[in-house]
């Protein structure tokens, strides 16, 4: 028996079939008139007016969608598609999308190897401007990011943390350095750095009590760089922990001191304070130095005891300090406390106030507890208490925060990892209204180059072949005399051996005793002058005695060498001089340097060069010194092997205010 | 009210709400900002500076404006010691021929026949470096004319 399916199934299939059909020619349609597609006929019409027939037949015909597929990084770009011309230099003024990559970013990442997206961000996979999140889209985390803020994404691989060809990110990078972010936060790639601020083991012999509360309340309001954030406290937890800092007296001033404070000479502190180079390190009215606090108000803050005490020896009471030990008497210690304290000071201070004795330990105990719970300990040593570690939140991978996660407060802001970071940075409070981060009166921009650095902190790990590491170099501690010199002198707050210590000087140790002469170095110690002109931070003049002078000369010329350099021929001849000081003059090196009292105050004088510097390193700097110092003033000539041994050798000859050495033996011959 | 009419009668109170919740949210008044990038662009968009005439400006400050000026004026710091002095970019006309730009400061103002008070910068400089200052020096011709 035949059996016949129900009418009502007939008219489903028939229904079915045609819904089918009718959904299957629209995405035919679709594909056909997609975007892509007219985009790909127009480009082939702008490229015939680009090219001539020969460079047209040979290229590539372009058809269909065009991907570049990255598993490592998980990729698959298609933008290619759209963006014919971007790798071809013949579309440069090209209108877009057939525009080519402006720069030659294409030439240190070529697009086979990292595609669009890594750097651009947007959906790679998309085949039209909207999917592909040109511009913000909701529901895309990341759409493209505008030039503004894409160095955020080279922050990703490039982990080093200076960035040089990156200047948004290098600032706020150092900006992250400066502020110490990661003494609270947990923060990849800035690991192994350390910020201090200063021990508060005798802060109630330090300060004068009269100080503390304003600090507290408004540390800007004392010192307008100040490092330390304003935690704002109420007036209640500032007398409380006012009470338990000023306990604080665990290292007296030095005892035995007999110092007569009505001899101090006021003058000849005035005259010490200019010729130790304060204000390389410390700013007073504004100008100066960043990397000790600045003293225009030092008056109001500090006891002149303590003051004396901490000049004569200050790693006693601040071991970490960046602060050198000058060697003074205590007479020249006596005038520029006395200088300091009258000079820097807002107005008549009065007579020192006697040390405070509280009696309530209930405030002090409860002064303990902000500490403790502030997370004061982060960057303050304070005697036997523990160090809490970092008190903040971790911030790894903070660049790939879900937005929809974070606490964005009320105001009318698109909803991205970028902006939280921004506000957070700016105005802790203004998130989170029992946000526990003092505030650090950031200027917008500031907050903005901080958060484009720490949106660069990625989730996912990229492979290693991408990322550039930052290099963690080997600390410096050498033994003996030597060493000891280099911890009383602070060496190492300036200069950096192997990449470890500071960068306020542009001339590292590494090589030193293969670029200069131990008989300069010896004198250089003991009376630092200034070898450029126009440089502002100076070596100071430590009253350094001269055997330990010698010891740090002994020391570098034995120890920190660069054989290739020592290696050097320096018999040179009369011709070699001769072609050596034309060279001078043809390559208008008188521009920048001094001769003499001729010339200009660019680079180093060299009216006695060739006492200062060994040839090897002349030759050798004159080769390439983009080599020994990145992003220096001094041009690569190119120079031939043979010019630049004429130069050194000129160059060698140049003693004794600027007269060539064999010129004059010449002469009286 | 059977139990069918009063699930309907509640449809009919929701959906029209719903549908007025969703018609509320899409016509929220200003579109948000964008906090981090507004805070950028006040700081580098002074001076209508493209991308890369600013990053072009740093360059400058740090290789050229000792000698050159700040604006290009020949007025730095180091011009008083120059015999021939600076040129003022901002006036000059072969500052305005790009060719002639990019000799001078790759190869230095002694390969355009000029004083070779000027070094050469590019082999010191990469080429990206040395487009930007173009961008700059462009930009410094520009708002003069």
């Amino acid at each position: 028996m035949k059996q016949t399916a129900p009418t009502s199934l007939h008219v489903a299939f028939a229904a079915l079939g045609l819904a089918f059909l009718a959904i299957f020619s629209w995405v035919l349609f679709h594909e056909g008139v997609a975007d892509w597609r007219t985009t790909q006929a127009r480009f082939r019409r702008i490229e015939a007016t680009v090219k001539n027939p020969h460079q047209l037949a040979a290229a590539a015909s372009v058809g269909g969608l065009r991907q570049i597929w990255l598993p490592e990084l998980d990729r698959v770009d298609r933008c290619g598609t759209c963006h014919l011309g971007i790798d071809d230099p013949s579309f440069a003024g090209a209108p877009q999308p057939f525009s080519s990559h402006p720069g030659t970013w294409l030439t240190t990442h070529p697009i086979d190897r990292f595609g669009c997206t890594p750097c651009h961000d947007g959906q790679g996979q998309a085949t039209d401007y909207l999917n592909a999140a040109h511009q913000p889209q909701p529901f895309v985390t990341r759409p493209m990011r505008p030039l503004e803020t894409i160095e955020a994404n080279c922050g990703a691989c490039h982990r080093a943390i200076d960035a040089p060809d990156a200047p948004r990110l290098d600032e706020g990078r150092a900006l992250i350095v400066q502020s110490g972010c990661f003494s609270c936060h947990d923060i990849p790639g800035f690991d192994g750095l350390t910020f201090h601020g200063p021990a508060l083991d005798s802060l109630g012999s330090k300060v004068r009590p009269e100080w503390l509360p304003g600090w507290l309340k408004n540390p800007k309001g004392y010192l307008e760089r100040s490092k330390m954030g304003n935690f704002r406290l109420s007036n209640d937890e500032i007398t409380v922990l006012q009470a338990f800092l000023l306990s604080q007296r665990a290292i007296p001033p030095l005892e035995g001191m007999t110092v007569d404070w009505k001899k101090a000479d006021t003058a000849n502190g005035r005259a010490l304070f200019g010729e130790l180079r304060c204000v390389s390190c410390h700013a007073v009215n504004g100008r100066g130095g960043t990397m000790g606090p600045e003293l225009t108000r030092i008056g109001d803050k500090v006891r002149r005891d303590w003051l004396f005490s901490f000049l004569k020896d200050p790693h006693r009471v601040q071991p970490e300090t960046a602060m050198l030990q000058y060697r003074l008497t205590d007479v020249q210690l006596r005038d520029l406390t006395a200088f300091l304290l009258e000079e820097y000071r807002s107005g008549d201070t009065g007579p020192e106030p006697p040390p405070v004795t509280y009696q309530d330990a209930r405030a002090v105990m409860a002064g303990r507890g902000i500490f403790e719970r502030r997370g004061c300990t982060s960057c303050h040593r304070l005697g036997a208490m523990k160090n809490t570690g970092r008190i903040g939140p971790s911030l790894a991978g903070i660049g790939d925060r879900n937005p929809d996660e974070l606490a964005f407060g009320r105001g009318n802001v698109r909803r991205t990892a970028d902006n939280y970071i921004f506000l957070k940075v700016l105005h802790p409070d203004a998130l989170l209204q029992t946000s526990m981060m003092p505030t650090f009166d950031f200027a917008p921009i500031e907050a903005a180059r901080i958060a484009l650095a720490l949106a660069s902190i990625r989730k996912a790990d990229l492979p290693v072949s991408y990322v550039r590491n930052r290099p963690m170099p080997p600390p410096f501690t050498p033994a003996g005399h030597f060493g000891e010199l280099v911890t009383r002198y602070r060496c190492l707050s300036c200069h950096s051996v192997g990449g470890f210590g500071g960068t306020l000087s542009t001339v590292p140790l590494d090589r030193i005793g293969s670029q200069l002469k131990h008989d300069y170095i010896s004198k250089y110690l003991l009376n630092p002058g200034a070898v450029r002109v126009s440089v502002e931070a100076r070596m100071p003049f430590f009253h350094m005695l001269p055997d330990e002078a010698t010891t740090i000369a002994d020391y570098m010329t034995s120890v920190l060498l660069d054989d290739t350099l020592d290696r050097y021929d320096a018999t040179f001849s009369e011709a070699d001089v001769q072609r050596g000081q034309d060279l001078y003059t043809q390559l208008g090196c008188v521009g920048c340097h001094q001769l003499g009292t001729v010339g200009g105050y660019v680079g180093p004088v060299l009216s006695d060069v060739g006492d200062r510097l060994r040839p090897g390193w002349i030759a050798a700097w004159l080769a390439n010194p983009e080599r020994y110092k990145p992003g220096t003033l001094q041009p690569d000539y190119g120079l031939s092997a043979a010019d630049a041994r004429a130069l050194t050798a000129y160059l060698s000859s140049l003693v004794d205010g600027g007269r060539p050495k064999s010129a004059e033996q010449g002469g009286r011959q | 009210m059977s139990r069918r009419q009063a699930t309907r009668a509640v449809g009919v109170v929701i959906l029209p709400l719903l549908v007025a919740a969703g018609g509320c949210r899409r016509t929220s008044p200003t579109p948000p900002g964008d906090a981090m990038l507004d805070a950028i662009r006040a700081e580098e968009r002074v001076g209508g500076l493209s991308y890369g005439a600013g990053q072009g400006k740093h360059l400058f400050a740090q290789y050229c404006a000792t000698c050159h000026g700040d604006e290009g004026r020949g007025d730095g710091q180091n011009a008083s010691n120059l015999n021939p002095a600076p040129p003022d970019l901002t006036t000059s006309k072969n500052a305005r021929d790009a060719a002639y730009l990019r000799r001078v400061i790759t190869q230095g103002s002694a390969a355009a026949g000029r004083s070779a008070l000027s070094p050469p910068w590019g082999r010191s400089l990469s080429a990206q470096q040395i487009d930007y200052l173009m961008a700059y020096c462009a930009a410094m011709t520009q708002s003069k004319r």
